[in-house]
């Protein structure tokens, strides 16, 4: 009987690991290996060049500009789509007619790919008849011909804000669930006891949501690393990389200018980041699990 | 009884919060739909009207136009027809692989099986930037680039970690009594899996596809890393790429987008809940 456990397990287990091993570990793997290389890309021969890709990392001006960048859109990403999914959530959840509908609107952005998002904000953005001029130009009365994706000041803050518009619903969703688990008993007792709405949801309704915040923080936090395809199609990391991130900037190294083995140097330091916060996540999730499960 | 009779019911003090909830909500809507309107505005009026600077205004007439111009275009077809060719077989693939692993997860547990099935969810998580240039020296030397198969691969292998997971948390919820029995009545694993398990898993499987067909349907990255010819292009470079031959012509771009968002947009409106579902479980459970 063990023994047939063991044959189904490895037949049943070969197919997938096999493609899991060769088309994701193994890749991830050789990252470290070419980030000690000059590969160019094109040429089949390399030469191993130690620590010098790490030592251009360290006096890169592009790659501390994308490192802030990357951390500012960190920040953001907790900010905007959290705060904004988890005031959503909040508003769908008091019984108003019509939740559902509120709900896909709300959602709609997430079935919509980068390309199709950034075209939009790209157009909302534009200086001459964007919606965004159009409406401030309404309200001031004044003539406003602000390009706010040529214009290093904006650029990354404009990518930022249509980003976490498609991201809102994610985050909005996962507290919806969350709320869901909150028992009704609880909060009628808020309210014979006579607690406020707002001392209610500070009180009883947040430090119950822990679990769902931890995720939404974790997703918004991961999904900010990953950070491209946006940026690619409305600023290309410009105007002078003023918007470039990390993601976008070992792409630009690597398949740009054709530094494969300072890419690869690049994707090290970004798979390290992502694996910090990653098991920062996992073990706040059981810290979480210990709590509240 | 007498009482009631001669009191006006007791009529509850008026509370505000409910409608202005509720007009809250109809405004944030309507900022948030906004963008998307946009689109859908631009691809029904003609390129004189844009010009005239009312992009953003309800139409005076529903010009079709637009859409006719981008049907007609052999290229559009073609970049649809390549997605569909990418995004089918890896949708499928990625989640047999991921049913046949999560079974294992689920019903087989040996030592170490926990710790393995932690790796490969982390999978989901890395940017994948971070495998980007050995998939393509690797793809490169086996005289790939500028096909379709690296895209079919890499969303299979990409697709591992989600289905994976959300395959062993559903076939966790199947009750093994169900296994037993047909193991005690001469069936294997294979068949357990395949007849017992899997029908029961139908709206896990639902989840997956939904989720699956989305992410690869929309994909920019990976068909810009290794997609060279016009022959080859995914429908989301192809709107990249169409966007200087229709540079002024906004109204075109705007159907453009549309049509190359119809699929997920049908997916979405008809599949919401399984979608929602996967996102919440995907997350949440990891």
């Amino acid at each position: 009987m063990e023994g047939d456990k063991r044959f189904w397990r490895a037949v049943l287990l070969a197919l997938p690991l096999a493609v899991f091993a060769v088309f994701v570990i193994w890749p991830l793997a050789s990252s470290f290996y070419y980030s000690f290389t000059n590969w160019n890309g094109f040429n089949p021969d390399y030469d191993y060049v130690g620590l010098d890709n790490f030592q251009k990392i360290y006096t890169d001006k592009l790659f501390y500009q994308a490192a802030i960048n990357t951390a500012l859109w960190m920040i953001a990403a907790i900010l905007l789509p959290t705060a904004l999914g988890l005031g959503l959530a909040l508003l769908i959840d008091s019984s108003v007619p019509g939740s559902a509908a509120f709900k896909s609107i709300f959602y709609l952005p997430i079935c919509l790919s980068a390309v199709v998002v950034g075209q939009i904000w790209v157009w909302i953005y534009q200086p001459d008849w964007g919606l965004l001029n159009t409406v401030l130009e309404a309200m001031s009365g004044e003539r406003l011909r602000y390009a706010w994706l040529a214009k290093p000041d904006t650029a990354l803050w404009s990518v930022i804000v249509a980003w976490s518009w498609q991201q809102t619903g994610l985050s909005m969703v996962i507290f919806l669930a969350g709320l869901t688990t909150i028992p009704e008993d609880l909060l009628e007792v808020c309210e014979i006891e006579g607690a406020t709405t707002a001392q209610r949801i500070r009180m009883v309704v947040i430090p119950l949501l822990t679990p769902a915040t931890v995720v939404v923080i974790a997703l918004s936090v991961i999904n900010s690393l990953k950070g491209f395809d946006i940026l690619y199609i409305m600023t290309g990391g410009g105007p002078f990389n003023s918007s470039d991130t990390l993601a976008m900037h070992m792409y630009n190294e690597s398949f740009k200018k054709y530094l494969m083995g300072y890419g690869s140097a690049i994707s090290v330091v970004l798979f390290l980041i992502a694996l910090t916060i990653i098991r920062v996540y996992f073990r706040q999730l059981r810290k979480v699990d210990e709590l509240y499960g | 009884m007498a009482d009631a009779a001669v009191l006006p019911p007791a009529r509850p003090p008026f509370n505000p919060w409910p409608a202005v909830i509720f007009v809250a909500l109809i405004v944030l809507a309507l900022l948030f739909l906004a963008p998307t309107a946009g689109v859908l505005l631009s691809s029904v009026k003609t390129t004189r009207e844009i010009a005239l600077g009312a992009l953003w205004s309800i139409p005076a007439e529903l010009y079709l136009g637009n859409y006719a111009e981008v049907l007609a275009n052999p290229a559009v077809h073609r970049y649809l027809l390549n997605t569909v060719l990418v995004s089918a077989p890896a949708t499928v693939a990625s989640i047999a692989l991921g049913a046949l692993a999560g079974y294992v997860f689920a019903k087989l547990p040996f030592r170490g099986s926990n710790l393995l099935f932690l790796v490969i969810v982390s999978g989901m998580f890395f940017p994948p930037q971070v495998i980007l240039i050995p998939l393509f020296r690797l793809f490169n030397a086996m005289n790939l680039i500028d096909t379709l198969w690296p895209l079919i691969v890499i969303h299979t292998a990409m697709g591992i970690p989600i289905c994976t997971l959300l395959m062993r948390n559903f076939f966790a919820t199947v009750p093994n009594a169900l296994r037993e029995a047909a193991i005690l009545e001469g069936a294997n694993e294979w068949q357990v899996l395949i007849r017992v398990a899997l029908p029961l898993s139908l709206p896990a499987l639902a989840v997956l596809a939904t989720l699956q067909f989305t992410w690869i349907w929309n994909d920019f990255l990976w068909p810009l890393i290794f997609t060279q010819s016009d022959e080859k292009r995914t429908i989301m470079l192809g709107i990249v790429n169409l966007r200087g031959q229709y540079s002024v012509a906004w109204g075109v771009q705007g159907a453009l987008s549309l049509i190359a968002s119809l699929p997920t947009l049908v997916v979405f409106l008809f599949f919401q809940r399984y979608f929602i579902k996967g996102m919440t479980m995907g997350a949440v459970k990891g």
